[in-house]
């Protein structure tokens, strides 16, 4: 027995060593549930950006190269999950950095472990304000960045286009989960905010797992609703949308990027078509760069529809951005890559658009400095027959502008 | 509120009503029999759907998919019973209630393994297009349920008050010990009502899936709701389901509309009380007159 032990505890010691060597990165988000399009989009994207890495023989570290060993955890959407698997994080040994969430419960009950040990994470695409005002007058030094659209571009973006579009009476449909909810006072801070030209007739909720919105239509309808802005995940967005649609109600529904969600897009087919949603990234080439990932994902996955391409190209530009904060600062030491990522010299190419300083010091008083998006690099995505497409065709140019660079 | 708005209301909200009185009215099949309810009915619902999903993609046409989907729920409620129902009636315990709770965790986690968490169309011949019936929306899918829900029911009732088996049937309901002496075995009848409320429950999933997609916790709010109905209405009362259940719907509707969409599930919570309060054996139940 004995005998048999002893190479296999020899082996154990000697890991260590072999791990040196590598990078370790850990990517968690839900892989499972009715999340999962975004979750399992996000991973597949990253995994993309790191085989891509480690082929060309690594991230250079010094004067060596190191390869990205990946780390992935499912937090099944569920806080109690995140929370587990961010105080894992948070002990693990020789661990560089954390790229994830969905969900921004998940983000609220975790990242506190991780910014407690200063483990360097990068949130994405969980879009939720909340996720970083958290720390806003808490935290002096924040190890925690962010890789998405937040839920304020988005409100602001949503009211805009219905502005643009010259309407005049809107419903506001919500959830009754903490994203729809914050996602309906962001949406009513906004219209006060753009002078107050939307009059809202109806203001509406429903619950996870509700189909019949036959009430709420009504009486969006019967207010004169000219269109629904609209707060809520994949089932129940397409339950709205059917229910639209049966009552002749040709109101547009404009809401969060979650209705470029696979689950929305499937289960409302042709009722879908029209909605309107904030986009950091649209599954159409425009660039060689973009059709290169595009081919690459599809190839890789065996799909001819990233099931969530915001997610995916999110996740893939995480990478690069990480990558690119390693190399800067020499290291594998997960507070040095903080220090780099709070300025990152070089630009870093990647399929969204090419980052130029993304984030800079941590302000206290301030998300912007560790938030990467902004109105800029959003633009209006529509439902078309199963896809989703640019709702302006002048933000395909703008959108393949910021993705050239300099 | 228009008159148009409150009829919209009503016939949307009764036309969901009745799926919730098919599912009571599974409970009322196997509770005649055996005094038993099964406390996983909405899983059975639920993995019959699935079940008729995956013939569906495997290529089987619609009017195919039907039949099979319902022998499965009648395959999966013998089960049921089987496995769960009838030591613990011959032991004449209550370990049923926990027995059928953990078979529906069962079939739930076997459908996350099966088929996956998400939700999933399902798709029917039937048309989503709405028609105008007396300036009333309502798809051919809506009424299709209806048609479903009232045809199984009537075929149900027929059989049991016009055959031998169904006299059975109704007999053992009576009084099973005066069954057997008449002949009539009483295990039989209570897998024959085990195997009728797994074939309604697949009805009600066959029927209610292209409304509400397909996915391991689509039956959840449904079977609630059936419990309110079967509880409100008695658990006696074919007819009786009906009307609760076609009321509650309605009225879900209405108040919404009226009071707010947060105030939905309110009035029929109301009803449940007032019902239990006032009535404890149901509307339409029968008060049960035990002479010793």
């Amino acid at each position: 027995m004995v005998r048999r032990f002893v190479p296999l505890l020899l082996s154990l010691v000697a890991l260590p060593t072999f791990a040196a060597d590598t990078l370790k990165l850990a990517i968690t988000g839900p892989f499972t549930g009715g999340s999962a399009p975004m979750g399992a989009s996000m991973r597949d994207g990253a995994r993309l950006a790191i085989s891509e890495i480690n082929n060309a023989g690594g991230v250079q570290v010094g004067a060596s190269k190191m390869k990205i060993e990946v780390i992935e955890r499912d937090d099944e959407a569920k806080n109690e999950r995140g929370a587990l698997i961010a105080q894992e994080m948070a002990s693990m040994p020789g661990l560089s950095g954390v790229i994830g969430s969905v969900n921004t419960g998940v983000v609220l009950a975790g990242d506190r472990h991780l910014q407690e040990k200063g483990i360097t994470k990068i949130i994405t695409p969980a879009a939720g304000s909340a996720s970083m005002t958290q720390w806003v007058g808490k935290a002096p030094e924040l190890s925690i960045f962010r890789f998405a659209a937040h839920d304020g571009i988005q409100a602001a973006m949503v009211v805009e286009e219905a502005i643009k579009r010259k309407f005049t009476k809107v419903a506001i449909f919500h959830d009754a989960t903490n994203y729809g909810v914050s996602g309906r006072d962001d949406l009513q801070r906004e219209i006060k905010k753009q002078g107050d030209k939307l009059q809202v007739v109806a203001t509406e909720k429903f619950n996870i797992g509700d189909k019949d919105m036959t009430a709420q239509l009504l009486r969006a309808k019967s207010g004169g609703a000219e269109a629904i802005l609209i707060w809520a995940i994949g089932p129940e967005l397409a339950a709205v949308a059917n229910g639209k649609t049966k009552m002749g109600l040709t109101a547009p529904l404009i809401g969060g990027w979650t209705l470029s969600m696979s689950n929305f897009i499937d289960n409302a087919g042709k009722n879908g078509n029209g909605a309107l949603m904030p986009q950091t990234f649209i599954e159409e080439p425009i660039t060689p760069k973009a059709k290169a990932f595009i081919d690459a994902y599809h190839k890789a996955y065996g799909v001819n529809r990233i099931p969530s391409a915001v997610s995916a190209a999110q996740g893939y530009d995480a990478v690069y951005i990480f990558a690119a904060a390693v190399k800067q600062a020499g290291s594998a030491d997960t507070h040095k890559i903080k220090g780099a990522l709070e300025d990152l010299k070089e630009p870093v190419q990647g399929v969204i658009a090419t980052w130029k300083h993304p984030y800079a010091k941590w302000d206290n008083k301030d998300v912007e400095t560790h938030e990467a998006f902004r109105r800029d690099h959003c633009v209006m995505g529509m439902v078309q027959d199963g896809k989703v497409v640019f709702a302006h065709d002048e933000d395909k140019q703008r959108l393949a502008a910021l993705a050239k660079g300099p | 509120m228009t008159l148009s708005i409150f009829a919209q209301l009503v016939v949307s909200g009764a036309l969901i009503g009745l799926v919730y009185a098919l599912i009571a009215y599974g409970f009322q099949l196997t509770f005649a029999t055996s005094k038993s309810i099964n406390f996983g009915q909405g899983e059975l619902v639920m993995v019959s759907a699935f079940f008729s999903l995956t013939l569906i993609t495997v290529g089987l046409p619609y009017w195919l998919v039907i039949p099979c989907g319902l022998l499965f729920g009648a395959a999966l409620g013998l089960f049921v019973e089987r496995a769960a129902v009838r030591l613990a009636l011959q032991q004449k315990s209550e370990g049923w209630i926990l027995l059928t709770i953990i078979l529906g965790l069962f079939f739930f986690s076997l459908a996350e393994n099966i088929w996956g968490r998400d939700d999933r169309p399902f798709p029917t011949p039937i048309s989503q297009t709405a028609i105008q019936i007396l300036g009333v929306d309502v798809t051919p899918v809506e009424l299709s349920v209806a048609v479903g829900v009232f045809a199984i029911m009537g075929l149900i009732e027929v059989f049991k008050r016009q055959t031998l088996v169904g006299k059975a049937f109704e007999a053992v309901s009576a009084d099973p010990d005066a069954g057997e002496l008449m002949g009539i075995s009483a295990t039989h009848t209570v897998m024959l009502s085990y195997a009728l409320s797994g074939i309604v429950a697949a009805l009600a999933g066959i029927l209610v899936s292209p409304i509400t997609t397909v996915g391991p916790t689509m039956a959840s709010a449904l079977i609630l709701k059936a419990f309110s109905v079967a509880v409100v209405a008695g658990l006696e009362s074919g007819f009786g389901v009906v009307i609760v259940g076609m009321f509650l719907g309605a009225l879900e509707g209405v108040a919404s509309f009226a009071l707010g969409s947060g105030w939905r599930e309110v009035p029929g919570l109301i009803l449940l009380i007032l019902a239990l309060a006032v009535r404890p054996t149901g509307i339409f139940g029968k008060a049960i007159i035990r002479k010793v």
